[in-house]
């Protein structure tokens, strides 16, 4: 029985070297059922062509490095397995939405310059001396922020989000679902620090509910759940009398 | 973004759908303006039933809100969060009392129109 091989389509762009990116295939052996598009390129930059720059770490969907559009939909390369793609070519780009470095690597300066803006730690007006123990939370007040506390920084939100394509000033999924994260939690007094970037025309209030993000999101986040409901809170805030309190 | 953005997912097209529903809903209100300036006269110098076209756009426009207020209800779980007893009311209940509301809602106003208008 011959080998099973598969065809891999992966994105080379050298910017010292070619005007525009373009499309390479790899066609490689495809052994085992477990194989995910990580593999394939680990493979690839292994044994046949070493040159291919991709990002990568954890292999296990933890640590959000290995995003990128696989058949034109973001995915972590982790969990995209080949056997879902076979015995098509699958196409592997670098995410949509964002500068290309090089290859399959992109510029998230854009990014990490958006979630350093939310503030993304607890903020506490006053620390509670060390005599007092430490800050003790119920099952349930850490239900209210666990799902947008999930968010691993991969991206694919943002490569998802046709609003961030269109307008790159736009805050966000996971920026805005990491500040209500903060936002909910109840050690958290840093509300008011982070509400002139959420509730800004480039906030929240930028986007239309695509919903897209939260189709993507490998780890269950919901981030349109997070800008919708960021969206109700800062209105109420504004109409309701003594609304904005801490 | 290339110009068929919306044309690459299905979840994209609905979207842009969605959003598109606006424009007939917006010029349904037009003529509906105007068919209220003809009506100024009272029944006698209006005959509705001449106006086949509103009633056929009327239709057609129904079924773009129809799809418009579905989906806008069906999000209404992700918008709204409320707790009752420091629980959180499920998603599915806070839906399914929106389409309850538009359902009274509907009935009221038809109510309204056909008792009012005999």
């Amino acid at each position: 029985m011959p080998d099973k091989k598969i065809t891999v389509r992966a994105t080379r762009f050298d910017p010292d070297k070619d005007e525009k990116p373009r499309l390479q295939s790899y066609e490689i052996p495809f052994p085992d059922e477990s194989m995910v598009v990580l593999d394939a390129l680990n493979y690839i930059k292994s044994h046949v062509d070493g040159s291919l720059s991709y990002r990568w770490s954890c292999r296990m969907g933890i640590c959000g490095s290995c995003g990128m559009m696989v058949d034109g939909v973001p995915k972590l390369t982790c969990n995209a397995f080949l056997r879902d793609y076979w015995p098509k070519a699958v196409t592997v780009e670098p995410l949509n939405n964002f500068p290309i470095i090089r290859d399959l690597v992109t510029d998230l300066d854009d990014f990490m310059h958006k979630l350093k803006s939310i503030k993304p730690w607890i903020i506490r007006k006053q620390e509670l001396p060390l005599g007092a123990g430490e800050h003790r939370q119920t099952n349930e007040q850490i239900d209210d922020f666990r799902q947008f506390s999930q968010c691993i920084n991969c991206m694919l939100c943002y490569a998802a989000c046709p609003v961030y394509g269109l307008d790159d000033k736009f805050l966000g999924p996971a920026a805005t679902a990491l500040a209500r994260r903060y936002n909910l939690d109840s050690r958290d007094q840093g509300l008011k620090q982070r509400l002139p970037m959420v509730a800004d025309p480039d906030g929240v209030w930028e986007c239309s509910f695509v919903g897209e993000c939260s189709v993507v999101c490998p780890k269950g986040v919901d981030p349109a759940k997070a800008i919708q409901q960021t969206k109700l809170d800062t209105t109420m805030r504004f109409v309701l009398p003594y609304g904005n309190r801490e | 973004m290339a110009l068929g953005w919306w044309t690459r997912t299905a979840h994209y097209f609905w979207y842009i759908v969605r959003e598109f529903t606006a424009v007939p809903l917006a010029l349904w209100m037009l003529w509906f303006v105007v068919e209220i300036q003809r009506a100024q006269n009272g029944p006698k110098g209006y005959y509705p039933h001449s106006s086949t076209g509103f009633v056929i756009f009327s239709v057609i426009v129904l079924l773009f809100a129809l799809y418009h207020s579905t989906t806008f209800l069906s999000l209404a779980g992700v918008i709204l969060h409320f707790k009752v007893f420091d629980r959180p009311i499920p998603s599915r209940l806070i839906v399914l009392s929106q389409f309850g509301l538009w359902l009274v809602a509907s009935v009221v106003i038809a109510f309204v129109l056909v008792y009012f208008g005999r």
